[in-house]
């Protein structure tokens, strides 16, 4: 039996498809695809069946709400476009990787774009740079047009295991497909909050590549909204400013100084709503 | 997906040697150091992808160069007195955060190590462990063997420094052995090849500390050698012991006094059925791990 349940079968070719992960930093796989899913119409398509790769021992309860794990695609044919979010499985995360693919293959997807935070030091209000790992050398060059940064070294450090979505990179390529792991710096103070320059430096590169037609007016409304919110709390708490100031100079903070940032901001942001 | 093997040889009756981590690593620091000492060479391995989530990947100007995952690796030997598969796992194939593997997947790894052992005509299986025991560390750790039949019950009586769980004050015969290690047993048991599991003793106050005990690996390789009938120079792994100790006594010197007071009453506690009435009682045992893991949170200070 497959892992996998198609719900509508549209015709794509040479498709490309973006795909993220539930409750990272910032939410910043949900939120980033669940725009790009609005303003291109996707339509649910397909979904990984649940029941092989989370504990279904009960639900957990978020802000008063059951959850469920849900792993679901979308698609638009006229964007020539598959969109795949999801939480993370618990286990049996080479077979769940692999339906992914099969899900991909089906819509004859040709480039799987992952996105996904990484906790940066800098300031909110840096530019954001985008860190491309890719599967092949090859589409490197594809990349260097975007402003993507494609020349980055690492290796997982003791006790700690490779990213999701650098393992789906790795399976795709073995099923010669070609997968980038798209990484978008957010900063350390808003972690547990929206960062929705994140979320635009992300889709922009989308749009800017593949011509989808996004209208940013909304994420443009909400990182006004949250300008307006900082700008609050910097006036009512003047050292809280300093702190930032120091990141956009590079200057760093310590230990103390980094926690009450992360708390001041997180709790005028959740008070403002 | 399955075994992959790397070479045809043929083997004369020979016994495997299998081991997962545990405790202490003292299973696998015993197995892994016969394997380097015998210098035994690849035989096959268990593809992982079915068991494990990758442990390393590298990055090379941005492209992807390698995923690595946890080795499930078998290596032979011939020696002069019998020929050897040793089996050792990097991680037990455990899900949902869980250290020591069960369910089917735990099995299944267990019935492919099997199958090699099958393949090559093993007649007898040997895996190893820890068993958390109210010692302490400057004591020499004792071995609890434990067949998967009672055939084999003489024959581990005559080993040196070897219990029997029914020598064990309290246990009365019974106990579990959890993971690939135990699992190992029974499923060897089904398919009716012999197996024992050899335990080396770890201080109870160690066990919830990611620290290995390579004193109870080297009772382990004593015996399990003798067994075997082969021999191995100890001097690299009885540096590593005394080395562990010295460093477990300076740490154990820096406890405060009342933990350490509790602990000292341990030295007495150094055979199967302690006669002193000194000894640590279950609810002693509770409280001192109780103040270990209270002095360690607090980082050491006293």
């Amino acid at each position: 039996m497959d892992d996998y349940s198609i719900i509508k079968r549209l015709e794509l070719k040479d498709s490309v498809m973006l795909a993220g992960w539930m409750d990272d930093a910032s939410d910043i796989g949900q939120r980033t695809l669940d725009y790009i899913i609005r303003q291109t119409e996707c339509e649910l398509c397909a979904e990984i069946l649940p029941d092989t790769f989370f504990p279904m021992s009960g639900v957990s309860v978020v802000d008063d709400v059951a959850q469920f794990p849900e792993c679901k695609f979308y698609s638009s044919q006229h964007r020539n476009l598959l969109v795949f979010r999801g939480n993370i499985p618990r286990m049996d995360w080479y077979r769940f990787l692999q339906a992914v693919i099969d899900v991909a293959q089906i819509y004859r997807v040709k480039e799987i774009y992952t996105v996904g935070a990484m906790v940066s030091v800098a300031a909110h209000t840096m530019p954001r740079i985008l860190v491309a790992i890719a599967n092949t050398a090859e589409v490197k060059s594809e990349l260097e047009p975007y402003n993507v940064m494609t020349d980055s070294d690492f290796e997982t450090p003791a006790g700690q295991k490779p990213t999701l979505s650098s393992y789906l990179a790795w399976l795709a390529g073995q099923r010669n497909i070609t997968a980038v792991n798209l990484w978008v710096p957010v900063p350390f103070y808003l972690v547990q909050a929206e960062d929705p320059r994140a979320c635009k430096r992300l889709i922009y590169f989308f749009n800017d590549k593949y011509k989808l037609g996004v209208d940013f007016t909304g994420l443009d409304a909400e990182i006004a909204s949250q300008n307006r919110k900082m700008a609050a709390l910097f006036q009512k708490s003047p050292v809280i400013e300093s702190y930032v100031r120091r990141l956009e100079t590079g200057e760093g903070l310590d230990a103390e100084q980094s926690e009450q940032l992360v708390n001041e901001v997180l709790e005028h942001l959740k008070k403002d709503g | 997906m399955g075994i992959k093997y790397l070479r045809e040889v043929e083997l004369v009756n020979p016994v495997m040697v299998a081991c997962w981590p545990g405790i202490g690593n003292i299973g696998l620091i015993a197995v892994d150091f016969l394997r380097r000492s015998l210098m035994a060479e690849e035989l096959a391995y268990i593809e992982p992808w079915e068991f494990f989530y990758p442990n390393r990947v590298i990055i090379r100007k941005g492209v992807i160069m390698e995923v690595g995952f946890p080795g499930s690796e078998f290596f032979f030997k011939r020696t002069a007195s019998r020929d050897l598969i040793i089996f050792t796992g990097e991680e037990q194939p455990a899900e949902g955060g869980r250290v020591y593997a069960e369910g089917s997947k735990a099995y299944r790894m267990a019935n492919m190590v099997l199958d090699v052992a099958q393949k090559f005509g093993c007649t007898r299986i040997y895996t190893s462990g820890a068993a958390v025991a109210p010692i302490h560390h400057t004591a020499r750790s004792r071995v609890w063997a434990v067949p998967n039949t009672a055939r084999l019950l003489d024959e581990l009586k005559g080993y040196e420094n070897t219990v029997l769980m029914s020598d064990i004050e309290g246990r009365e015969g019974q106990g579990n052995i959890t993971g690939m290690n135990g699992l190992l047993l029974g499923v060897a048991r089904r398919r009716g090849i012999d197996a024992v599991c050899m335990m080396g003793e770890i201080p109870v106050y160690l066990q919830g500390f990611p620290f290995v005990y390579p004193k109870g690996s080297k009772s382990v390789l004593e015996v399990l050698t003798k067994a075997l009938g082969i021999f191995v120079d100890m001097t690299e792994l009885n540096k590593l012991a005394e080395q562990s100790e010295l460093e477990l006594t300076s740490l154990y010197d820096k406890l405060p006094s009342e933990i350490k007071n509790q602990l000292d009453r341990l030295r007495q506690s150094t055979v199967a059925a302690p006669e002193s009435g000194e000894v640590i009682t279950e609810e002693d045992k509770k409280k001192i791990l109780e103040d270990i893991d209270k002095f360690f949170k607090r980082g050491g200070e006293s």
